[in-house]
């Protein structure tokens, strides 16, 4: 028989030394709006993949919630096809498929039904007793935003979402409003619900491996941090450009356009990353207090000469001839939506006083590329003749967030040879070929992250309504006349105001 | 996913001056398409990403054929400098001859460039092929050893390349008896020629161990493991048991931090051939008796069960990865310095 207890057990000392993560407790995951796209591309691919991975708890249980009339068996049976179709890991393996599906049941009802809300409270009781979770539960909003509001007030109203046994987590998919006040009233309705620490706003740019890299590449290497500033910065470019169109989602895009699609949230992520200070610590508040304070202090923007905005016209993408943006479907043909912003922004602190930051995004672009270039400055001094020296270009830090992962310097290097001849070469480093393990989907990290409440990656309420406060600024700058829509063509950077912007500080843009 | 591959192989040397050179020279040769053009000299100088030195020690012509397609696979993930020693002092008549040879891959539009030596020793040399792989090293990258079969422990060469290592990397799979195992944990222990020690078989426990921590990371059931009474191990009907040696050994070298000393229970099973099987834990305590149990199925799965008195817990059904040897290996070589669990589950293992 083993020994009497000497030191008392306080942790998993069988967890010792294994590089993954802790186990979520068993949770239901109540998924609003399960019978959407979201659910069936990323959510349930998402699960399945955590689940086969080993990653989440016995008694795990997801609840789909729509108003779509299927039966629980129907419900299974179009996950099971999503997961199919969908999941990264093929093929799908059967018998994890089925453990996991053995939790997951639906319940039918509109996301504004009392009664609904009662059947869904007798649905979680039914798990936690049957499938031990517990009372934990993760509310993933993934329906319209036009919903958001009114299913937190329900949530609230049934006593579903109060505390007490478990804890109680909310996801809430972007666009998390769109404009400040709406934000604002939308913090006020989850917050008369949640606590902050109990809401998870989700930016799946932030599950990316690549953009979590940036932080590792900023703060796990001593050798960057000295030089990230503006002694030896010259200026940073950060760019999200897409080849596609807005393919399907004319409607969407039309309420949206660039600066609330990505610019917004996405971009803002980057600037964040890139700018920020080092954090004490990798926890959700340190870290996002210092994203915080990056936004708090962006240099009031002179909409008229810092701001950029375009829209495709008609034009050829990569070998396709594609229709102009007011030509798509489910967009006016007079529409003025904007489907390209680039911004140049100063930050005022001792780190990036007068260095600018250029930032774009746009549609149909002529490739596809997420990226932060760092441009630094040249040398004070070159020692060698002129003639060797003259087509050198500056060092550049890239870091790409996609497509290509991954980090790549350019510096100067001596051609062999008798004469000094000088040229840039770059040494790259692929993330994608210099680790074995294929990076997880966005939504497995964030999910997973939720599960066990880790906020970091998941953005606070003054973050968002920060970047918000910036957008309002640039809508009004842009309310004063109206745009000369279409300025661009499909398959080109974006409108000849976007190279002036830069070009007139004597710089250029990347091509990514 | 696109993958395009060149190589360059360079005529027989016995000088470690002209094996340097020619590193330099095949290396120099797969961008020479342009000869002396400027964008050939570009893509030389492109950077040599390297993450380590590999050394591989095999015996025979046939093994030296399955551990290349091995390392040919791992280059892709790990560009290495890598030595192969085909070492044969048996072989009468002393020979030694190094093939150099450099291989460019593309995958997915990235180039991976990686060198390899092949060190083909007979008799004498054969014993002292360290003295050769010593210069060929890249400067301050890790040195790892992989020696693929059981080592020949007493032999100059294999201690003399643990001198150069700072790992060493072994399968306990490949029939590694309790002698075996007890002189693997000498060399981690020992004062001279002494390298951290990496096992291949350990790395396929990954599963079995994440997944019976998981047991205990539920809520209550934390409690439940200080009071673990015994642990049942299955394992293949084929007799070889180091992999059951080492996840026992887990259990127990864990406990025994707490001061816990688990009794192991070693059992043949005949539902497969080989490895682990089913890995049971049992405690008792206040709680009750309870039984957390991980079962190997077919098609690489792992079914997980917990019994709280006579109420079985929902079932799940996890992966159980198979991995190959370019994995496991590559796995291996993210590890830094020693690998203190697995030293200590071996020798709990042994005890």
């Amino acid at each position: 028989m083993a020994q009497a207890v000497t030191t008392p057990i306080t942790q998993n000392i069988l967890r010792d030394g294994l590089i993954l993560p802790r186990t979520p407790d068993p949770a239901a995951m109540v998924i609003f709006g399960a019978s959407g796209d979201l659910t069936a591309r990323k959510l349930m691919p998402a699960l399945y993949n955590l689940a086969l991975n080993r990653y989440l708890p016995s008694g795990f249980s997801v609840i789909g919630v729509a108003d779509t009339a299927i039966s629980e068996d129907e419900f299974r049976s179009r996950v099971a096809d999503a997961v199919q179709k969908f999941s990264r890991t093929q093929p799908v393996d059967r018998a994890v498929w089925q453990s996991l599906a053995e939790g997951i049941s639906y319940v039918r009802m509109p996301f504004d039904d009392q009664d609904g809300y009662g059947r869904l409270a007798a649905e979680l009781d039914r798990l936690d007793r049957e499938r031990g979770t517990n009372g934990n539960r993760v509310f993933y909003l993934a329906t319209a935003p036009q919903f958001f509001s009114v299913i937190i007030d329900r949530l609230g109203s049934s006593g579903i979402a109060k505390t007490g046994e478990g804890w109680k987590r909310v996801v809430i998919e972007k666009p998390f409003g769109n404009d400040l006040k709406s934000a604002q009233a939308l913090n006020h309705a989850i917050h008369s619900v949640f606590t902050e620490q109990q809401i998870f706003r989700i930016d799946h740019y932030l599950g990316k491996e690549t953009v979590q890299n940036v932080l590792v590449f900023r703060f796990a290497n001593g050798i960057f941090e000295p030089i990230w500033n503006r002694r030896y910065v010259d200026h940073v470019q950060i760019t999200v450009a897409e080849d596609i169109g807005i393919e399907r989602r004319g409607k969407y895009y039309e309420t949206s356009g660039a600066l609330r699609d990505i610019f917004q949230n996405h971009l803002m992520q980057l600037l964040s990353i890139a700018a920020m200070e080092a954090p004490p610590n990798f926890d959700a508040d340190s870290v996002r207090d210092e994203k915080v304070k990056v936004l708090k202090s962006i240099h009031p923007i002179d909409v008229a000469k810092d701001v950029v905005r375009g829209q495709y016209g008609p034009g050829w993408v990569g070998g396709q001839q594609v229709p102009g943006y007011r030509q798509e479907l489910n967009v006016s043909p007079t529409s003025n939506t904007e489907t390209f912003v680039a911004v140049r922004l100063k930050i005022d602190n001792w780190r990036w006083a007068d260095t600018p930051f250029y930032l774009r995004t746009g549609k149909r672009l002529p490739s596809r590329a997420s990226e932060i270039a760092i441009q630094f400055k040249n040398p004070p001094h070159l020692p060698f003749a002129k003639t060797a020296v003259e087509e050198l270009t500056p060092n550049w830090l890239v870091m790409r967030i996609q497509p290509h992962e991954g980090a790549s310097l350019k510096i100067a290097a001596k051609i062999p040879g008798p004469v000094m001849r000088l040229r840039t070469v770059n040494m790259d480093f692929f993330y994608g070929s210099s680790f074995m393990v294929e990076s997880p989907d966005a939504y497995e990290r964030l999910v997973l992250d939720c599960m066990l409440g880790d906020a970091t990656l998941f953005a606070r309420e003054d973050e968002v309504e920060r970047a918000w406060g910036l957008v309002d600024r640039i809508e009004a700058g842009w309310a004063l006349q109206p745009p000369p829509f279409p300025n661009y063509a499909a398959g080109s950077w974006g409108p000849p105001e976007a190279d002036a912007l830069i070009e007139q500080d004597g710089r250029r843009w990347r091509r990514p | 996913m696109t993958q395009n591959h060149k190589e360059l192989t360079a005529r027989t040397f016995v000088d470690v001056h002209a094996i340097q050179e020619e590193l330099d020279q095949v290396r120099w040769g797969l961008h020479a398409d342009g000869g002396g053009s400027e964008a050939a000299q570009h893509a030389a100088a492109e950077a040599r990403a390297s993450v380590c030195n590999l050394i591989a020690v095999v015996s025979n012509e046939p093994e030296l054929g399955a551990i290349s397609s091995v390392l040919d696979r791992l280059s892709v993930t790990n560009p290495s400098r890598t030595l192969i020693l085909l070492a044969q002092h048996t072989r009468a008549a002393d020979k030694l001859e190094a093939e150099v040879s450099a291989q460019e891959r593309t995958e997915s539009g990235h180039r991976v460039t990686t060198e390899r030596v092949l060190l083909h020793a007979h008799g004498e040399p054969a014993r002292h092929l360290a003295s050769l792989a010593a210069p060929l090293l890249i400067p301050d990258l890790p040195v790892i050893l992989w020696w693929p079969g059981r080592p020949e422990f007493d032999s100059p060469l294999f201690n003399d390349l643990c001198e150069l290592a700072d790992r060493l990397i072994v399968d306990t799979d490949e029939g590694f008896d309790e002698t075996d195992l007890t002189r693997l944990l000498g060399v981690a222990r020992r004062k001279t020629a002494r390298a951290s020690i990496g096992d291949l078989n350990w790395a396929r426990l990954i599963a079995w161990r994440h997944t019976a921590a998981q047991f205990f990371d539920m809520p209550g059931m934390l409690a439940r493991l200080a009071h673990i009474h015994g642990v049942s191990i299955f394992h293949g009907s084929d007799g070889s048991t180091a992999q059951a040696r080492l996840l026992g050994g887990w259990v127990r070298s864990r406990m025994a931090t707490v001061g816990i000393d688990v009794p192991l229970e070693f059992r043949p099973d005949d539902s497969h051939e080989h490895g682990v099987c089913r890995f049971l834990i049992y405690t008792g305590g206040d709680e009750g008796l309870a039984r957390f149990s991980l079962k190997r199925l077919r098609g690489n799965r792992l079914l997980t069960q917990i019994r709280l008195g006579d109420q079985d817990l929902s079932p799940r059904t996890v992966r159980l990865e198979s991995r190959p040897a370019e994995e496991l290996l590559g796995f291996e070589l993210t590890l830094p310095g020693h690998d203190v669990l697995f030293e200590q589950a071996l020798d709990a293992a042994l005890r």
